[in-house]
């Protein structure tokens, strides 16, 4: 397998990505062809996503974010609250006056799993995500995350974009908005949805909302020829391929040209030629970066790519560390799809009737792919550059829900945890009461996450704005501080 | 943590004992107001008003922050301005930056307070109390008194003089025709159409045009997507159970339907926010209320979960939803920003937006049946009946019987059956229930006189779903009901001669059947009787019978909503069967029956919701021997046409199969009063507020009245405020609105708000100009239209080079040239389908559905491309899923329906270039494309000049031509049509 540079700069790149394409992808991209005729890169004035600077030096180039959609039980995971498990089985709510999501609270229940002390920063993880508690030093906790909502799709909405209802422009799409893209080959903001399906709130949750579409996120398939919807023809149309392609082009190319010519007044024209040079790119670039069959087999085997359960999320994380490497700004990759038809094991987190079970699926699959992405991408020099953050839309109950083995939604606790980019790794910041039911100690909610990122990221969060129906929005709305406890 | 709150007490015991002693008034201006503005009026000021707290102007001063007032006059120690500058908190102590005051700073502001807290006016406190805001320009009255020359083109003239520059020249007729098309019906011209325009000598061949355009029904289909972006309406809910919205169209359909018949535009939005109430006998109004309910609603949060606080939270946004919606649409006031404080830009107070919450607090989302039609025939029945029973006698009042009487008035009033037992009596029951239902139990009457064995029995009804889990009810040993609906098994009182109880009233229409002369039969879900006609047949020597009653829900539309389902069975055969009727709902019923029939059975069951408020009840049933009829010839003629009449009538009824709704609302005619919520959360309540609007527009008295104010004259209400001719903002919106899409961009180029932040308007002349015609004008949208479209400013060429203008102006906001423009994702689908000749123009109807549709908690979505007729009507009659964008026309730039979008946003991308020449959808077309012009045209060369004919309008310059030859004789016909719809000419306007 040839090793790609990324930036063609030569003319035996041209070379070997014309051996890969005739080679390793069967003859597609024949339009890719005609781009690398014009190396030109698209004018950066008509470009939205050009390379902008921040507004302060940045620790992280790019960010990649786990979510764990359908909420994650802290308790079950990185909350360890021995006074839990004291009590398990004793009345969680012995006036009976609470009322959760979907059900009064049962007894207390203590952690499913046992937790121990790993790492040189001795923090608390529990047994159902062994790989990951060996990567404790390079994690920061926020333990007293809160939401406003205990629903899945406001919740969603909230932790994606800082406000419960649709509409409003994802983190991703703020970043790209602010920041631009390193990669002109690739979208600047990809999401990688969980195979089972999208996740509840559906694509709107990596939406522009009302910032320009050129900011919402590209979904990329991991598997299969079209990473990209509309990449290239469906196979129904051998024909646009190869010479023949280049051939259409430049015919519309001539015609465009000529057509711009003569409206001198109107450089929109002259954009949308250079997005058709673009395209071109994508088509070179995409499918060389979602074939993951040139990467080592020890590699391979620390995503378990192969693996029928956990094998999926592991290439969904390798794919983000190969975008990432490629200059993509943020990937968004989800763990966890929608409620829908329920089979053995729920398809998310959302475990309502058995945390075992359901967790325990989970976990394992969590637990493989964001450990191997947090060594690989260290092993390639890329954990200091690149933000990783995981997070979920809410928490789950320190009770157990009703008589059952579930838990119901907690918005008044959960944790995220970040690495890398300038993020202290083995620490903890803000905690939840001695049941793990309430954040106590420093309460915040995803605009302090948002805000953070952002700084990594270069962006002071009160500055990056966009007028909208009489509001200068802000992705912290009018929250948000920066969680300089967990800066390196 | 450190959480002893006495402590910073303890410590200024210790500490003010230190301080300089000082006595006596000290000179504000000199001594604090120097302070103040030095310490304070940075984060407390103009600029900033951190904590919502200003200190640079006595009456901020004294109105205090968010937490309340901070001055208490003569108490510095309960005074917030001081404690907060002694605390020992740094995170609470003020200054929040720099040094803290030095003691006898503090110590002066201490006693500034201690002894009275005067603060002498100055200019600055004076002129803080008149709110320069309230000389905004858009909330001031339209300018009318324009010289009788004044056009659009004169106004816009008379600017570009100013700045030393100069109009552009015409465009060509061909840019021209195309332009308009696309403004005004979103569909390109024929190539026909073009050259008879082109070749019109006629010098009103301009205007003549423009009124065939603002003639077709195509133009409403284009102009109700502008209409429907501001209403963010789709077809489902969207968030997390994304369901379907199978009757939201009728209000797409309305909105189509009002702008190709030039509905008058006040006309238009008072439809919108309360027709149901303003035309009730109007359908279409009704239907137009769709529009308060076009945006979002999040299912899992108002219906699935148990917790009363998330509801609550879930209503909040819902109602934020619909307020901020049809302000912003109407009125161009970003209301929502006073939801959590007042507003930071304009003056509206959060107690104004709580007022306009309180206009919408009855208001819940939900299909809306559309009854009208019905209703209507079924009072001209109830009439004809009434003429008829004249002709025929009293008959049986089933009531009576229930009574215990003949039915000829012998029964008791109140008395009535027990359906678990049978028994006989007046005692209120309020709870009923049993192991065996659907066992009929006789009648025992065991202390009145022995009544007619009119009566087979009562039972209490219940179906399963499985009907095999229940037995059915046993009327003969040949007459079986086995299709009870499903229930709760439980039922609330007897069957009664009159009211059951807790019954409120008993009213259908205008009629009241608790009046001497009516009868009640009060039947509360779940229960049935058994009437047995044989009995009733022998005891009158009569043949076949009549039946006649009135059904009614007897709870007050103020109650809780409540749903009860009612079947009448003839023998096992269900005859009448209405399910889910609710408590404004009501029918009148006549049945024939046969000879052969032996009983007559009623059913109310609780429709699926529990049995509460339930209270059912026959007007006036009453059994009539069809052959009672008088021997007199003119009596019989009479009945003959009577019968004849009702016959029709209940034909016609029967023909509405079920009831048409619309996704709208139904009311809670009072709802609870509404209270201010702080910082917006609604676990925090704070004062009462009534119904009203805002002051900033001082058109109309703001306040509509108090709590007992009905919720549909809360909403009449704001609609004659919101379109009362002297409000400043309504016309001057609108007017904006549709010069925006005549121009891409308005006069004020923030169309959806008018406000403090929004922008000014470019010329805001013509724009009161604009406004004042369109009063003039009858709001008539298409002489707004005709007025912008045939002036010489839009005609303009927008490919003029102008060096001087584009240095001065080079985002023409002078308007020295038209805007070229690109299509919107709507139009480009719609313009492909066009010149592949596959566009379906069906106009109306549901939705077509371009996904297929897996049922499933939250139901997925997956995207197909149009292989059917249906599939390629209009993008205006598209079923839009919320939770999963179509994928071709997001990419184009098609928003977000979550969203209010005034404006759209353009974007040009790699991955739009991708979607159009790669996406299923444009293959197809392409390919139909090159089967059009090659049977229209033959040939290469004939084909190439018809696919730029249709295309672009025009022929193809010689270089095209060649071009366009080589790569067809190259690869054909399907691949040249492909690269046309990719080109830039294609999809952008001069």
């Amino acid at each position: 397998m040839i090793t790609l540079p990324l930036q063609p700069t030569n003319s035996r790149a041209i070379h070997s990505r014309r051996s890969f394409l005739e080679h390793a992808a069967g003859g597609i991209g024949g339009v890719a062809l005609a781009a690398l005729l014009n190396e030109a890169p698209a004018k950066d004035a008509l470009n939205p996503l050009a390379p902008k600077s921040g507004h302060h030096a940045a620790k992280a180039k790019a960010v990649i974010q786990i979510f764990c959609s359908g909420a994650l039980s802290h308790v079950d995971t990185w909350d360890y609250k021995p006074e839990l498990l004291r009590r398990t089985g004793k009345p969680f709510d012995p006036d009976g006056k609470m009322q959760f999501f979907a059900s009064k609270p049962g007894n207390c229940q203590g952690s499913w799993w046992p937790f121990k002390q790993f790492g040189q920063s001795g923090r608390w993880m529990s047994d159902l995500l062994p790989r990951l508690a060996g990567e404790v030093d390079e994690m920061a906790f926020i333990h007293s995350m809160k939401s406003k909502s205990a629903l899945h799709g406001p919740a969603m909405f909230m932790a994606n974009s800082g406000f419960v209802l649709p509409g409003f422009p994802s983190m991703g799409s703020w970043v790209t908005y602010g920041l631009g893209s390193e990669c002109e080959n690739l979208p600047a903001f990809v999401v990688l949805p969980d195979p089972r399906g999208l996740p509840p709130g559906g694509a709107i949750n990596w939406g522009a909302g009302f910032l320009p579409a050129v900011h919402q996120g590209t979904t990329i398939q991991s598997s299969g020829q079209t990473p990209i919807a509309d990449l290239f023809p469906s196979s129904e149309y051998p024909d646009l391929r190869g010479e023949r392609e280049i051939q259409s082009r430049m015919f519309l190319q001539q015609l465009n040209r000529a057509h711009a010519a003569a409206r001198p007044e109107n450089s929109e024209l002259e954009a949308r030629i250079s997005a058709y040079e673009l395209a071109a790119r994508l088509q070179l670039s995409a499918p060389e970066t979602t074939d993951l069959s040139g990467e080592t087999a020890a590699t391979k085997k620390l995503y378990n790519i192969d693996d029928e359960d956990i094998g999926p999320f592991g290439r969904q994380c390798l794919l983000a560390r190969r975008l990432v490497q490629r200059g993509v700004r943020f990937v968004q990759i989800f763990c966890g799809a929608e409620n829908t038809v329920a089979k053995k094991v729920r398809p998310n987190w959302d475990s309502h009737e058995d945390v075992v079970r359901d967790h325990g699926y989970w976990g394992a699959v969590l637990d493989g792919g964001a450990a191997a992405l947090l060594a690989d991408l260290r092993s390639h020099g890329l954990l200091e550059s690149t933000l990783v953050i995981c997070t979920s839309e809410f928490g789950r109950q320190p009770a157990a829900q009703g008589s059952g083995k579930g838990r119901d939604h907690n918005p008044d606790a959960f944790t995220v945890w970040m690495a890398g980019g300038g993020v202290k790794g083995g620490c903890a910041y803000g905690s939840t009461d001695e049941l793990g039911s309430k954040a106590v100690e420093h309460p915040t909610y995803c605009y302090d996450i948002h805000a953070t990122a952002l700084h990594l990221l270069g962006l002071d969060h009160e500055r990056l704005t966009y007028y909208n129906n009489g509001v200068q929005r802000r992705l912290t709305d009018v929250h948000g501080h920066v969680i300089r406890e967990i800066l390196a | 943590m450190f959480t002893n709150t006495r402590l910073p007490w303890l410590f200024w015991c210790l500490v003010s004992s230190l301080l300089p002693s000082l006595h006596g008034a000290l000179d504000f201006d000199t001594e604090i107001r120097p302070l103040f503005d030095k310490r304070c009026v940075e984060c407390h000021g103009p600029k900033k008003q951190k904590g919502e707290l200003r200190l640079d102007a006595k009456p901020f001063a004294l109105k205090g922050g968010v937490n309340g007032q901070v001055l208490q006059p003569g108490k510095a120690d309960e005074s917030a301005i001081y404690l907060r500058l002694i605390s020992q908190d740094e995170k609470e102590r003020m200054p929040a930056q720099g040094e803290p005051l030095t003691q006898s700073e503090i110590a002066k502001i201490k006693q500034w307070i201690d002894t009275g807290a005067e603060w002498p006016e100055n200019a600055a406190d004076l002129a803080a109390t008149q709110d320069k805001r309230m000389q905004h320009w858009s909330v001031q009255p339209l300018k009318s008194n324009f010289p009788p020359t004044a056009s659009i083109d004169s106004l816009v003239r008379e600017s570009l003089a100013k700045h030393g520059l100069a109009p552009s020249p015409e465009a060509d007729r061909r840019t021209l025709i195309r332009r308009l098309s696309f403004d005004l019906l979103g569909l390109p011209p024929s190539p026909e159409q073009v050259a008879s325009f082109i070749a019109d000598q006629d010098p009103k061949a301009y205007e003549k045009l423009v009124d065939v355009l603002l003639a077709s029904p195509h133009y409403g289909e284009r102009w109700a997507r502008h209409w429907l972006d501001i209403a963010h309406y789709a077809d489902t809910h969207g968030f997390e159970r994304d369901k379907l919205r199978p009757n939201a169209w009728r209000y797409r359909d309305y909105v189509i339907t009002a702008l190709n018949t030039d509905k008058p535009y006040d006309q238009f939005l008072r439809d919108q926010i309360a027709g149901d109430v303003l035309s009730p006998n109007d359908e279409s109004a009704l239907i137009a209320t769709g529009f308060l309910a076009a945006g979002p609603w999040d299912f899992v949060g108002h219906v699935e979960t148990t917790s009363a606080v998330l509801k609550r939270s879930a209503r909040a946004g819902d109602l934020d939803d619909m307020l901020t919606q049809v302000v912003t649409a109407s009125m161009g006031i970003t209301i929502n920003c006073a939801r959590c404080h007042d507003h930071k830009l304009d003056p509206i107070t959060q107690r104004e937006y709580y007022a306009l919450k309180a206009v919408f607090a009855g208001v819940n989302r939900g299909d809306r049946v559309i009854d009208i039609e019905r209703t209507s025939l079924q009072q001209q029945l109830a009439k004809v009946e009434a003429k008829l029973s004249g002709l025929l006698g009293k008959g049986l009042d089933l009531a009576d019987i229930v009574g215990g009487g003949n039915g000829l008035g012998t029964g008791s009033l109140k008395a009535g059956l027990d359906v678990v037992t049978g028994s006989f009596g007046t005692s209120a029951q309020s709870f009923l229930k049993t192991e065996t239902p659907n066992i009929l139990r006789p009648p025992i009457f065991q202390n009145s006189a022995a009544p007619m064995p009119f009566i087979k029995g009562v039972f209490l009804p219940k179906g399963a779903k499985n009907p095999k889990e229940v037995s059915g009810l046993q009327l003969a040993a040949d007459v079986v009901i086995t299709d009870f609906p499903v229930t709760s098994g439980q039922s609330w009182d007897r069957i009664r001669n009159g009211k059951v109880s807790a019954q409120p009233e008993a009213r259908v229409g205008d009629i009241d059947y608790l009046t001497s002369g009516h009868s009640v039969l009060g039947l509360s879900s779940n229960s049935g009787i058994t009437f047995d006609l044989n009995a009733i047949r022998s005891a009158n020597q009569w043949g076949s019978l009549r039946l006649t009653t009135a059904i009614g829900f007897g709870s007050r539309e103020v109650d809780p909503s409540s749903f009860a389902d009612f079947s009448v069975y003839l023998d096992s055969e269900r005859k009448v069967y209405r399910q889910k009727m609710t408590k404004t709902e009501s029918l009148f019923l006549v049945l024939e029956i046969p000879d052969s029939v032996r009983f007559l059975t009623f059913v109310a069951t609780d429709g699926g919701d529990g049995i509460g408020m339930d209270q059912l009840f026959l007007g006036d049933a009453r059994l009539l021997s069809a052959a009672a009829v008088s021997q007199d010839s003119q009596t019989q003629q009479r009945y003959a046409s009577l019968n004849a009449e009702s016959q029709e009538l209940q034909k016609a009824l029967a023909e509405i199969k079920e009831d048409p709704a619309v996704y709208a609302f139904n009311s809670t005619t009072l709802p609870k009063p509404t209270r201010v919520q702080r910082r917006g959360n609604p676990e925090d309540e704070g004062a009462h507020v009534s119904p009203g609007a805002f002051r900033w527009a001082s058109h109309m008295p703001a306040d509509f009245g108090d709590d007992s104010m009905p919720e549909g004259k809360r909403r009449a209400a704001l609609a004659q405020w919101i379109t009362h001719p002297d409000n400043p903002l309504t016309w001057r919106v609108i007017s904006n609105r549709l010069w925006h899409h005549h121009f891409g961009q308005g006069l004020v180029n923030t169309p959806s708000d008018f406000g403090l932040g929004g922008d000014r308007p470019s010329h805001p002349e013509l724009l009161d100009w604009l406004a004042t015609e369109f009063l003039k004008g009858g709001y008539s949208i298409k002489l707004l239209h005709k007025l912008i479209v045939t002036s010489a400013t839009y005609r303009q060429s927008s490919n003029q080079g102008n060096s001087l203008a584009r240095e001065k102006d080079s985002s023409n906001r002078l308007l020295w040239r038209q805007n070229p423009r690109r299509l919107d994702a709507e139009a480009l689908r719609d313009y492909v389908l066009r010149i592949a000749g596959t566009l379906n123009l069906q106009a109306g109807g549901p939705g077509f559905k371009d996904f297929e549709y897996k049922e499933a908690y939250a139901p997925i979505y997956q995207y197909i491309p149009p292989n059917t007729p249906e599939l390629r009507k209009r993008s205006i009659y598209r079923f839009v899923v919320r939770t999963t964008p179509h994928q071709f026309l997001s990419t184009m730039d098609c928003p977000d329906p979550a969203n209010l979008t005034p404006a759209r946003v353009q974007t040009t991308t790699a991955l739009q270039a991708l979607s159009l020449s790669n996406n299923e959808f444009v293959l197809q077309q392409a390919r139909q494309f090159a089967t059009r012009i090659e049977s229209e045209d033959p040939g290469h060369e004939p084909a190439i000049k018809r696919a730029f004919q249709l295309a672009f309008q025009r022929n193809p310059e010689t270089s095209e031509l060649e071009a366009s030859k080589a790569l067809v004789t190259a690869q054909g016909l399907f691949v040249f049509c492909r690269m046309i719809l990719n080109m830039n000419e294609f999809i952008y306007l001069d």
